[in-house]
């Protein structure tokens, strides 16, 4: 069931289970000082618990908590991340004890204790660099995201990638790793690939991949799309991080359009309308109110 | 001769699927309900609806509102004789998980919306006796109306009539029509009439002023006039109104005697 064409089936996230029309939005909180957009906005425990409250009013369906921004800089040691993050998933789950809650994280010690303060999805950004991270899954009963990020190290940089097809090379990756990650127990139907825009890829390369989408979609694995306010979006739209919304819902409604069934998001209640929109537009919604010319 | 007679409009929004996860006008709806429940109370031999179509004909009383027509790509799954409300999700949206409407036989013109409206009216009501669909030529002058009125009420001993139509398209300037200053009147006088059980008053709608106001009821109203000629039927109004500039009448006619 690991390659080749597949008919998507329910993904299942904690204690829910989510048919394969439905779009979710993945709603960031990070409990970073130094993040790339708005930093250190939610470093605040209690402004991160607002943020929480604010994107489920808006249509989140996953939060994804971080402790360690992707880019380089100070180290964050295991246990500091923790410190970061666990009471914060403990929060959440006990004001929401049914949100999907996913933790961005590459080291097993950290995912540990995030399952046990009761995470429900590892997302493993960079790309199974620690292979116990899904052993944890497994023992906890989790979901992993299995991700693609070239040759990079965690917390580096692209440096002049270049590949054959970076589209095969994505598939190689994370069919491989989610082939891994069943072997090592973790359910299939709780298993979610991430071609991971930008990381170890340049602009041209994530935007081969967004119109290549559909490719990942075929294997039948729901796809992650993580791609809100992001590099190759500003270097395509020449825009800062501040001004890169309206170039990630363009991404937004191609990769829903092409099939992606998580979407990762800084501006969570616009991600809701484009997906919406494209689910009306795809038939799998019907319009909130339709009047206009049927009066 | 004609046993009991409802009003009602023929606005596409009555088909609950069209107006999507919202329910606009349950209201509006419900007054139909209750309307066609009252028509086939006396157990009719049969059915007439009428309403308005590009020409006075009989259309197949087999045939249903084109529902792709008016939503191209809905998604939904209506049994016939089964209010869609029925089949609506735990949310209240229409069932998505249903089949494609289907698209119809290729090349065969749908209903006129009157009609298909009608049609769905009786479905949802659970009628499933016989049913004749009589379009009526939108724009026919008032004797021909008079005359197809009087032909459809001798169609059998006990005859229900279901005039489907709406009054003037003109109340307000957000209207489809735009606003036109006689579009109230206009409709009050129908309503008036209808509640009077004025049949001669109907009879005498101008045609050219309905069609000014793009009120596609009247041709239906005047063959509901000739069919009810020479009884003063007593009404009961359920409703009038014109919430989005149509003007919208439910109403529910019973003859004496």
């Amino acid at each position: 069931m690991l390659m080749g064409d597949l008919e998507p089936g329910p993904l299942r996230l904690g204690r829910q289970q989510f048919p394969p029309e439905q779009r979710l939005v993945m709603a960031i909180v990070n409990r970073t000082p130094d993040s790339f957009y708005r930093p250190g906005v939610t470093w605040d425990a209690g402004a991160a618990l607002d943020q929480v409250h604010a994107a489920v009013a808006e249509g989140a369906d996953i939060l994804d908590v971080g402790g360690v921004p992707a880019k380089p800089g100070p180290e964050v040691t295991v246990a500091e991340e923790i410190r970061r993050v666990v009471p914060f998933v403990a929060a959440v789950r006990a004001a929401y004890p049914d949100l999907v809650i996913s933790v961005d994280t590459w080291r097993h010690e950290a995912a540990r204790a995030v399952c046990e303060a009761g995470a429900d999805l590892l997302n493993d950004t960079w790309s199974g660099w620690d292979p116990l991270v899904a052993d944890v899954a497994a023992e906890f009963g989790a979901g992993l995201v299995c991700t693609h990020v070239g040759t990079l190290t965690p917390r580096t940089r692209p440096f002049r990638p270049s590949f054959t097809d970076v589209m095969a090379d994505v598939l190689d990756r994370v069919l491989w790793l989610a082939e891994r990650a069943v072997k090592a127990g973790v359910d299939p139907a709780r298993i979610v690939i991430d071609p991971a825009h930008d990381f170890g890829k340049n602009t041209w390369h994530s935007l081969e991949l967004t119109r290549r989408l559909g490719e990942l979609t075929a294997t039948g694995w729901p796809v992650l799309l993580s791609a809100s306010r992001k590099d190759f979006v500003g270097e395509t739209v020449g825009a800062p991080v501040d001004d890169r919304l309206a170039g990630t819902l363009a991404v937004t409604a191609v990769g829903a359009w092409l099939g992606a069934r998580i979407f990762r998001a800084h501006d969570v209640r616009e991600t809701r309308q484009a997906l919406d929109m494209v689910a009306a537009i795809r038939g799998d919604l019907p319009p909130a109110r339709a009047v206009r010319g049927l009066a | 001769m004609i046993v009991r007679a409802a009003l009602c409009p023929s606005p596409p929004l009555l088909a609950r699927e069209f107006t999507g996860l919202a329910d606009v006008l349950p209201s509006l709806r419900d007054a139909c309900a209750a309307a066609v429940a009252d028509l086939l109370a006396p157990a009719p031999d049969v059915v007439a609806v009428v309403g308005a179509g590009q020409e006075t004909a009989t259309c197949d009383p087999e045939d249903r509102l084109d529902l792709s027509a008016y939503a191209p790509g809905l998604r939904v799954a209506r049994a016939p004789g089964v209010p869609a409300g029925a089949q609506a999700s735990p949310s209240g949206a229409p069932a998505a998980d249903g089949q494609a409407v289907d698209p119809g036989k290729p090349g065969k013109p749908g209903l006129p919306l009157a009609l298909g409206v009608g049609a769905l009216l009786l479905d949802e009501a659970g009628y499933a006796g016989p049913r004749v669909l009589q379009a009526v030529d939108e724009f026919a002058p008032a004797a021909d109306c008079l005359r197809l009125g009087r032909d459809l009420a001798d169609a059998a001993p006990r005859v229900a009539l279901l005039a489907v139509g709406d009054g003037s398209t003109r109340r307000g300037p957000t209207a489809p029509g735009y606003l036109d200053e006689r579009a109230a009147p206009f409709d009050a006088a129908v309503e008036r009439a209808v509640r009077a059980g004025d049949m001669p008053a109907l009879a005498r709608l101008d045609p050219d002023l309905a069609r000014d106001l793009m009120a596609t009821g009247r041709a239906a109203w005047q063959v509901l006039a000739g069919a009810m000629d020479g009884t003063r039927p007593s009404a009961g109004i359920r409703y009038a109104d014109a919430p989005f500039g149509v003007a919208y009448l439910v109403a529910v006619l019973t003859p004496h005697g």
